[in-house]
């Protein structure tokens, strides 16, 4: 079986590939030109200002203050993307076997959730979350705490912010994923004696791979540069690199110590990316079918 | 300042992006600030009636973004005519090149408020950090001084502060500490953390303005530092908000024209109208921040020129905007790391 669909992957594969190329060449120059030009241009102030040389590498690498915020940032993305998957895998199976009509309303709410604007969503948030908000007026009121949680300005905040927003771009990956898979496959592996754990584990779960591999990949790497929710909702202590970006890019106007941060959260990514393209491949590299 | 900051930026500043205006002739200028609030009433106050008067169109665009003007003037495509920025960012802009000279033979400098008038930029309004506080949390009890912010035992709960590194937050420390108003500069910095310090796990920082009118209006930071304005925006809408003007600290947004703008001429038109007498007095009526120009009291009401920061001058403290123009940079760095600690 797998030397059959690798041929016709390959047979298929091979023409369309070299085909589909031309047509994407408005959209490269597009990025080229507005997204690639200017982004070297800043990582390349990364060693020329304030003078040549790799002094504002030198300042990243040697201050404890920015070395925590990178500490940070991986610890805030770890936690959502694992928190995310958790919570997206169950909606993801449930979207790819309910009955259509189901699926397509869960299917849209979740699409609204990704149209509405990203600040109303925030701060509602803000709103529920704070210490005078519904959720510690609530258990406040049913006699369950005596004091308000704090739930908004720490790790608390940010982690529950931020899996709200990712949720989509892990079910939508993952869904797909599962509803491609053949229900035939798991009947025969009961026929051939596993019970519903095994199934789960030694076949659905690796068949699921691809999409659990894209879906983490992508939210990882968006939670690595995500700006506005840590911005609303984390404290002071748990900033994480792209508002550390935004404040030497905006208010200290230190463009060169921007660009060396820039460039080493790009680096990461990329490297993530490579990671998972390496063990993956193209296709849970973020090839969503 | 005002309503949106740099949080919010990424988002807010699709909205009205614009490039490369004005190539053609009879162009018109573009006016940036910091939307909500405050940007309306310059609309209305200093925009509107200046498009009326003299046939030139005005765009707005917004919010302010320094990083941006860097850029603009940096690259030589300038899209931004007239600026709102906060006092010391212009006076470290100037020192670095990036702002036109005055044209004082167009703006009349004779009734502006020499604290907020330079060569490179004038007043746009000016407006003090007052003590705020919601009256609901401390039965009774109000408080008055800024030692009373750092006092957690009489005044227990949240409190707030400007969240960025700029001109406020530390000089409130220090006077809480009890540093005499005019040995504030040059500013004690490790006393100031220090102070900051005992209260830290109590703060809750405000990113912009309209941030800290829902802390201050829900309770959920029942005292803290505020721009006097929003304090009043908040006092129309609900009781039992209070404010303190004992040592209430004043510092200006003000007016640049960016380096290489192609509508200097109209700029510094725009420029003479805003600061006039008139225009300067509907936007203090409006927003209850302060005239830059010396004129405009008069003609406002009675009642609304009593609301101004210009009235409670007895214990005034002006944020002395040379000194962090020299060590912004600096400050900001240390800043930035002791709130991440």
């Amino acid at each position: 079986m797998t030397t059959m669909t690798l041929t016709r992957e390959a047979a298929v594969r091979a023409p369309r590939r070299m085909a589909g190329f031309w047509p994407t060449s408005p959209a490269l120059m597009l990025l080229t030109v507005f997204f690639v030009a200017p982004v070297l241009g800043l990582l390349l102030r990364s060693v020329l200002e304030p003078q040549p040389g790799l002094q504002n590498y030198v300042e990243v690498f040697g201050s404890t203050t920015y070395l925590r915020v990178f500490v940070n940032t991986f610890v805030v993305a770890t936690i959502v993307t694992v928190v995310t998957l958790m919570l997206a895998f169950p909606v993801a199976w449930f979207l790819a076997v309910a009955p259509r009509r189901w699926a397509s309303l869960l299917f849209a709410v979740i699409l609204l959730s990704m149209w509405t604007n990203l600040l109303t969503r925030t701060y509602a948030w803000m709103v529920l979350l704070q210490r005078t908000g519904i959720i510690n007026k609530t258990l406040m009121g049913w006699g369950l705490i005596a004091s308000p949680l704090p739930l908004i300005n720490n790790l608390t905040g940010v982690t529950v912010g931020m899996t709200y927003i990712m949720l989509p771009f892990m079910v939508l990956p993952l869904q797909s994923t599962i509803r491609s898979l053949d229900p035939a496959t798991f009947r025969a592996a009961s026929l051939c004696g596993a019970n519903r754990l095994q199934v789960f584990t030694r076949v659905f779960l690796p068949l699921a791979v691809p999409g659990i591999g894209a879906g983490v990949l992508m939210v990882f790497v968006m939670s690595l540069g995500y700006f506005v929710t840590p911005a609303l909702l984390g404290g002071t202590s748990n900033m994480m690199l792209a508002e550390l970006i935004a404040q030497l890019v905006q208010s200290l106007l230190n463009w060169g110590l921007a660009g060396a941060a820039a460039l080493i959260l790009l680096v990461v990514s990329l490297g993530i990316y490579a990671v998972q393209f390496r063990f993956f491949g193209f296709k849970a590299a973020g090839e969503v079918e | 300042m005002s309503v949106t900051r740099r949080t919010i930026l990424g988002a807010a500043s699709l909205v009205l992006a614009r490039a490369g205006a004005g190539s053609a002739a009879g162009r018109d200028i573009v006016f940036t600030s910091w939307g909500g609030t405050t940007q309306d009433a310059q609309k209305k106050a200093w925009v509107d009636p200046f498009q009326k008067n003299s046939g030139q169109r005005v765009k707005l665009d917004g919010p302010t973004d320094y990083g941006k003007l860097k850029a603009m003037v940096e690259s030589g495509n300038v899209s931004w005519d007239v600026v709102d920025v906060e006092g010391d960012f212009a006076v470290a802009a100037a020192k670095q090149g990036l702002l036109e000279p005055i044209d004082f033979s167009v703006v009349n400098r004779a009734n502006l408020d020499p604290r907020f008038t330079s060569d490179h930029f004038l007043g746009s309004f000016y407006y003090s950090f007052v003590l705020g506080f919601n009256k609901a949390a401390f039965g009774g009890k109000e408080p008055k001084s800024w030692t009373d912010l750092f006092d957690t035992r009489a005044f227990p709960g949240k409190r707030t502060f400007y969240k960025w590194s700029a001109p406020g937050a530390l000089e409130i420390a220090l006077l809480g500490d009890g540093v005499a108003p005019d040995k504030l500069y040059p500013l004690d910095l490790p006393r100031a953390f220090k102070k900051l310090d005992t209260i830290k796990p109590e703060i809750v920082w405000w990113s912009g303005g309209a941030q800290s009118q829902q802390l201050l209006a829900s309770g959920e930071a029942p005292l803290g530092q505020f721009w006097n304005g929003r304090v009043y925006a908040v006092q129309k809408e609900q009781s039992g908000i209070g404010l303190s003007w004992q040592q209430n600290l004043t510092a200006a947004d003000v007016l640049v024209v960016p380096k290489g703008t192609k509508n200097k001429e109209e700029a510094m038109k725009f420029l003479a109208w805003a600061t006039s007498a008139k225009p300067q007095a509907d936007m203090a009526t409006a927003t209850n921040y302060a005239p830059i120009n010396t004129e405009a009291a008069k003609l406002m009401a009675a009642g609304a020129a009593a609301t101004l920061p210009d009235q409670h001058t007895e214990s005034q403290v002006n944020l002395d905007m040379a000194y962090w123009a020299a060590n912004r940079e600096e400050i900001g760095k240390r800043w930035y790391e002791w709130q991440a600690k």
